[in-house]
């Protein structure tokens, strides 16, 4: 009988703690606090690459190279909604880079560098289903020499010919983990991305896309608004050129670009924005100059597309 | 304009006949007058190599130090690098660059033995070199982009990586810090930042043709000797004022922290040592005066800057003449600096404590260096606009074929706190450096210097009485000038390789004799290209 009270009494004990767990498994839930990750899904192209997210594959000529400035600034690129579908936290607001990128070319190939630096990252931080999220508060004034996810790249037109119809090549990058996964400028983990180019020159008219891979470690699912591995990449683009004098043109037309996580093919969590563009370059010399301007739209929000965003660039480059 | 550039062209050109800088170039150009002066000249390299063993006798008995600073050295034209080699296939014109594109990588790993310390972080307080043995490192990979951008205008872009771990969190040391890469304030996990971002402007005024070789921060090109030049961006200060002591590469040469500028110079820089702002020069044959203002931090020895260059500022200005005695080159500057920032004053920091102990180390409200020293003053609560003012003279003269001396010594008024460099209100640096020519290692560095540096009476309460400031404070102190023997010695290996040992003695760390000395072994390995 003592026996079988004791054996109650364990059961009870065991009971209660099983309570008390089930009890503070929800506490702890509540507690849970994603670290951020690289929100900048403005995957632009190499120093030189004529568009801005695409590639025009005018890879050609003994030595050459470029050297490129972007800024850019996005409004909402990372709008989270909640579990019940109706709530919505802004947790990046704003986001503002400049980019200092330079390129050598040789013939059809290219290899460059990229060096973006985060000049505003802001949100607001709040509480979404189980999720605590914490704003990033990065200002030119707190770190103003910090760079954040340095890439390195090569390209190469594989057929056609610089200026011609079609033009096919291939593109790989490296982009090194640095900065801080709090302020949202980084993944902290090694990325790549290995991307399929397609360009071509029709008369006046150009054209380029793209398919590639974005080789993602980090995978913060269920976490929502979180990467969730390795990405497909997709865009096009293409424009009418207008021929002005001295060897000055304009080409305007949009581009159209995105990316989705192979893990939720299914679930529909594609980001795809369409950005306006318009490019004035005079290419008539060895020195050639680029400027170009870019204002666009997300098509489909999610996965981190910015609500909107405006572009900037200027490019100088050239080769032998 | 720094490096090479700041040569006058007779004096490129004595360079290109063997002196100092460029003796171990190699480039076979010819000299007037070589072989006449050869006799004279071997007399003269007897004398100075006497001269030198005297002086390094006295530099190890009296333990004092010297000289150099963070910029690169110029790349002599037979080394190896990614330009030299477009240029041997005819897809470069390095005279007359438009472009380039050099790199460096840098592993320093020091090993400090115990030592000697009756108290360390006493009552609290948190800046005490630990007398436990520990190991340093620092890792630092950087690329240098140079752009003509227009006629006289060139761009520059330096990123760099690096990684680090110092001695007791960098803490118990003034100008003695062992490595001078530890002041970019880097973690262990490696970190991309862009050191400098800049635009200099070249305005020509005549004079001889200065010609100007390719490197890092230098595109390839001529100047006139007499020129404007302004720079404006993101730089290290001391990419323009107290240059490289006989252009050596700091990478190459001294790891002391006390070598790279005057101790006593607290220019205003991020914790990295970088700032932004403007510098002017003025070139005028062998006399160049220089200018510039520069931002400090936000708060002492952080990383985020105050761009208000109206509130809160460094100036300082410089002046240079370069000479000859008995035909050996030989440079003379004077610097002097005034900071306008946002510090406090140990006297007030004193009398403020004293007039109220509740406003002590551990009740601080605004920034503080974190001390647990409730019986401690703090300048935390007395940060305001002041003033730090500072004066300092440099002088480096070749003694002879491939060797040279050089000293700096520098006065500040040491009133207030260390706002970007070191703790160090009055410094003084002496050494040697030659290259390995007589050993038939012409690429080889070796060097020998001795580094004083002193804090003000009134610094010395301070820290007495148990305050920090930036990165001393023991709770207590003897206070004593702090000296350091550097001595090293740079093997170049494939052109483009350093491997270096280095062994440094700090007697009284933190200008405090009580504890010490401190031993310190090092080995560098450096690669160019």
């Amino acid at each position: 009988m003592a026996s079988f009270k004791s054996h109650c009494r364990c059961a009870c004990v065991l009971l209660a703690g099983l309570v008390l767990s089930s009890l503070w498994l929800p506490l702890a839930d509540a507690q849970q606090q994603p670290s951020g990750f690289a929100v900048e899904r403005f995957y632009q192209s190499a120093p030189g690459g004529g568009w801005f997210v695409m590639d025009d594959l005018n890879i050609s000529g003994r030595l050459g190279g470029a050297v490129a400035l972007t800024s850019g600034y996005a409004r909402n690129p990372l709008v989270i909604t909640g579990p019940d579908g109706k709530q919505k936290l802004a947790v990046v607001s704003e986001e503002a880079f400049v980019d200092v990128g330079g390129a050598v070319t040789y013939n059809r190939f290219r290899g460059y560098i990229n060096l973006p630096t985060p000049l505003l990252v802001s949100g607001t931080s709040g509480t979404l289903g189980t999720y605590q999220f914490t704003a990033p508060q990065v200002s030119l004034g707190t770190n103003p020499d910090s760079v954040s996810d340095t890439r390195l790249g090569i390209d190469a037109r594989l057929l056609g010919k610089p200026d011609g119809l079609l033009r096919l090549g291939a593109g790989a990058q490296v982009i090194f983990p640095s900065g801080s996964r709090a302020d949202y400028v980084t993944d902290a983990r090694y990325r790549a991305m290995f991307r399929f180019l397609a360009a071509g020159d029709a008369g006046a008219f150009r054209y380029a896309g793209q398919l590639g891979v974005h080789v993602r470690p980090l995978n913060d699912a269920p976490a929502p608004g979180s990467p969730n591995g390795s990405e497909l990449l997709f865009g096009i683009g293409g424009g009418r050129r207008f021929a002005g004098p001295s060897g000055w043109a304009v080409i305007a037309g949009p581009e159209i670009f995105g990316e989705r996580a192979f893990r939720s093919t299914l679930s529909g969590e594609a980001g795809t924005e369409a950005l306006f563009t318009g490019h004035l370059e005079q290419t008539r010399t060895e020195g050639n100059l680029r400027i170009k301007l870019g204002v666009g739209h997300a098509l489909v929000q999610d996965f981190g597309a910015a609500q909107w965003r405006v572009v900037f660039g200027v490019e100088f480059f050239g080769h032998k | 304009m720094r490096f090479c550039s700041l040569l006058p062209a007779q004096v490129r050109s004595m360079n290109n006949c063997g002196q100092y800088a460029t003796v171990s170039q190699g480039n076979g150009r010819s000299c007037p007058g070589r072989r006449a002066g050869h006799a004279h000249r071997a007399r003269v390299f007897h004398a100075a190599q006497s001269i030198v063993l005297v002086l390094t006798g006295f530099l190890f008995a009296s333990l004092l130090a010297s000289a150099q600073n963070g910029s690169p050295g110029p790349r002599p034209s037979d080394e190896d690098s990614f330009m030299q080699l477009l240029a041997r296939k005819g897809l470069h014109t390095i005279e007359n660059e438009s472009w380039n594109v050099y790199g460096q990588f840098t592993y320093i790993s020091s090993w400090k033995p115990a030592f000697y310390a009756p108290y360390t972080n006493l009552n609290g307080s948190i800046n005490s070199l630990l007398p436990t043995a520990e190991r340093s490192s620092t890792g630092t990979a950087t690329l240098y982009f140079g752009l003509r951008l227009w006629h006289g205008a060139e761009g520059y872009l330096v990123p760099e990586l690096i990684s680090e771990h110092p001695l007791s969190q960098l803490r118990g040391l003034g100008g003695a810090i062992q490595n001078f890469e530890l002041q970019k304030g880097g973690t262990d996990t490696p970190q991309i930042y862009h050191s400098r971002i800049f635009v200099k402007q070249t305005i020509g005024l005549g004079g001889k043709r200065i010609v100007e070789d390719s490197g890092p921060l230098q595109l390839g090109t001529h100047y006139d000797s007499r020129r404007l030049v302004f720079a404006v961006g993101n730089f290290s200060i001391l990419d323009f004022l107290d240059a490289n002591a006989f252009d050596v590469d700091p990478r190459q040469g001294f790891m002391s922290l006390g070598f790279l500028t005057y101790a006593a110079y607290d220019f205003a820089s991020d914790a990295r040592g970088y700032s932004y702002g403007g510098v002017g020069e003025l070139f005028w044959d062998d006399w160049a005066v220089r200018a510039g203002r520069i931002t400090p931090p936000k708060e002492p020895n952080q990383l985020p800057v105050d761009f208000r260059l109206f509130k809160y500022y460094g100036d300082q200005v410089e002046v240079e003449h370069k000479d000859k005695i008995r035909g050996q080159e030989g440079t003379v500057r004077v610097l002097a600096y005034r900071n306008h920032e946002n510090m406090g004053r140990f006297s007030d920091a004193i009398a403020a404590f004293e007039a109220d102990p509740g406003k002590n180390a551990t009740t601080c409200t605004g920034f503080n260096y974190g001390s647990q020293n409730a019986g401690a003053p703090d300048l935390c609560w007395v940060r305001k606009p002041n003033e730090k003012v500072g004066i300092g003279a440099f002088a480096e003269q070749q003694i002879g074929h491939d060797i040279g001396v050089f000293g700096r010594a520098m006065y500040a008024d040491g009133k207030t706190e260390v706002y970007a460099y070191t703790s160090t209100d009055r410094s003084a640096t002496l050494g040697v450096m030659a290259h390995g020519s007589s050993w038939s290692r012409p690429k080889d560095v070796a060097g020998l210097g001795g580094n004083l540096g002193w804090i003000s009476t009134i610094h010395a309460k301070y820290l007495g009485m148990g305050g920090v400031d930036g990165f001393v404070g023991d709770g207590a102190i003897t206070a004593a000038a702090e000296e350091s023997l550097d001595v090293f010695y740079s093997a170049n290996f494939r052109r483009i390789y350093w491997l270096t040992g280095d062994y440094q003695r700090i007697a009284n760390p933190a200008f405090n004799a009580a504890r010490g000395p401190v031993n310190i072994f090092t080995v560098r390995i450096h690669g160019e290209f």
